[in-house]
């Protein structure tokens, strides 16, 4: 039996898109296998490793755990729709400077859930953010540095205007 | 993935009229954080699933003639964000603000953790000292089930198929000066609790306990209040002791309802503990 087809029509990465995808695809299989974004990763598949994160309304969910319908008129950004051309967000510039990326694998997610977490609350505390990045797991780098990443980009921001 | 057909209803009615002829072949979708793993896993074939996570009519939370009215499709992130539930269901924004991770609960709902009819649904305990009434609809008209009949064994739903979780009332806590949600997990975030535990209450001036309601959940097959626990400390001035005495014949009612399973050896003592942690501000403060 073939699966019922849905359209869906909703913004990625600030384009809109009209897609005919089947009822049974995940969000996450739409973004990686149908859309090629691939900077968004599937872990464990069943919302327990956070390396899918993707911001739905603004809000930072579990790509694996959505259908790909559930979509429909809404907003989405991954990775992929951060920084602007050429020139990296500052999560992302900050994950890099302090060596908050190893193998990488949960890199993505984790800036998403950064991400989401400073469009909240531009200044959080350590325990925000905690609580913020607490549903990403990194097996590599202990957490230290990527708690530095995003303290030093809350900081660098607030100095954006100074040092360009 | 399992093959399925989606349908998301623009009104309540329209949702009760596809379950009222489709019920037995649909599962309903809340938030989806469960059901999707479940869909993944093969666990559950339906034939259809429902969206019904943008119906206006499961939303909302509010306070009316002395109850409080909590929509099926409100999320853990709006019981947390509540200022109303913060004020009257304490325990219950402490279980929302530790309930799986962020990316789950903003898109997980309390409908759904208590549909999903796990033993170890989270809310479930929170629910329970509040004495929690679910408003079932169907085609046929609304009906009220007590929370704890809502599972009828693990993951076994009493909801007829042609039936949705409309909204909860709770008994707003009056005058309490206690009030607690504890969970043991294999981590912090995101781990299936082994024991969660929620209890509100009132202590007086002499530091009698007034009024106590204990729930207990993850550990027996369906989450419940422990009358035991509530009558023995009931009327008390609660010392280290008589907590310690209180956490045993709870680790005893959870022997009781389980039998002795090779797992008691570690239940019999974290229930214990655990509930001892959880009551001992009553003997603390202003001790």
């Amino acid at each position: 039996m073939g699966c019922e087809t849905v359209r869906i029509c909703c913004t990625i990465n600030s384009r809109q898109k009209t897609i005919d995808i089947p009822a049974n695809l995940t969000a996450l299989q739409l973004l990686r296998d149908v859309l090629k974004l691939k900077g968004t990763k599937e872990g464990c598949g069943i919302g327990e490793c956070g390396a899918c994160t993707i911001q739905v309304d603004g809000k930072a969910v579990n790509a694996c755990l959505m259908l790909a319908a559930q979509l429909d008129g809404r907003n989405i950004i991954t990775i992929e729709g951060l920084g602007e051309s050429g020139k990296l967000h500052p999560l992302q510039e900050s994950f890099g400077k302090n060596h908050a990326v190893q193998c990488g694998f949960c890199t993505p997610g984790l800036v998403m859930s950064a991400k989401a977490l400073l469009d909240e609350n531009p200044s959080p505390n350590r325990a925000q953010i905690s609580k913020a990045i607490a549903g990403n797991l990194c097996r590599c780098t202990g957490y230290q540095q990527i708690f530095s990443s995003i303290e030093d980009a809350i900081q660098g921001g607030s100095e954006e205007g100074h040092d360009g | 993935m399992v093959n399925f057909a989606y349908r998301r209803p623009k009104s309540l009615a329209e949702a009760l009229d596809f379950l009222s002829s489709c019920g037995n072949k649909t599962k309903v979708l809340a938030g989806g954080t469960d059901l999707t793993v479940d869909l993944r896993q093969g666990s559950a074939q339906p034939e259809y699933v429902l969206d019904t996570s943008r119906l206006d009519e499961l939303k909302g939370i509010e306070l009316s003639n002395g109850q409080l009215c909590i929509g099926a499709g409100v999320t853990l992130t709006e019981i947390y964000e509540s200022a109303l539930l913060e004020r009257y269901t304490p325990a219950l924004q402490k279980c929302a603000a530790t309930f799986a991770s962020k990316q789950i609960r903003n898109v997980a709902t309390i409908g759904g953790n208590v549909a999903h009819c796990s033993p170890c649904a989270d809310t479930l305990p929170p629910l329970l000292i509040h004495e929690a009434k679910a408003i079932l609809a169907s085609n046929k008209g609304l009906r009220e089930t007590p929370i704890e009949d809502v599972a009828s064994g693990p993951y076994e739903s009493s909801l007829r198929p042609d039936e949705i979780i409309l909204r909860f009332i709770l008994k707003p806590s009056k005058d309490i000066n206690f009030a607690d949600f504890q969970k043991i997990g294999r981590r912090k975030a995101l781990a299936t609790a082994r024991i969660t535990m929620a209890f509100m209450a009132r202590q007086d001036a002499d530091r009698k306990i007034s009024f106590l309601r204990f729930a207990l959940g993850a550990c027996t097959p369906t989450p419940q209040r422990i009358a035991l626990v509530e009558d023995y400390l009931a009327c008390r001035v609660p010392t280290v002791q008589t907590l310690w005495e209180a956490g045993g014949l709870l680790a005893e009612s959870v022997l009781e309802i389980t039998g002795r399973r090779p797992s008691a050896s570690y239940k019999e003592p974290a229930v214990r503990g655990l509930s001892v942690r959880m009551l001992y501000p009553l003997v603390h403060v202003g001790a």
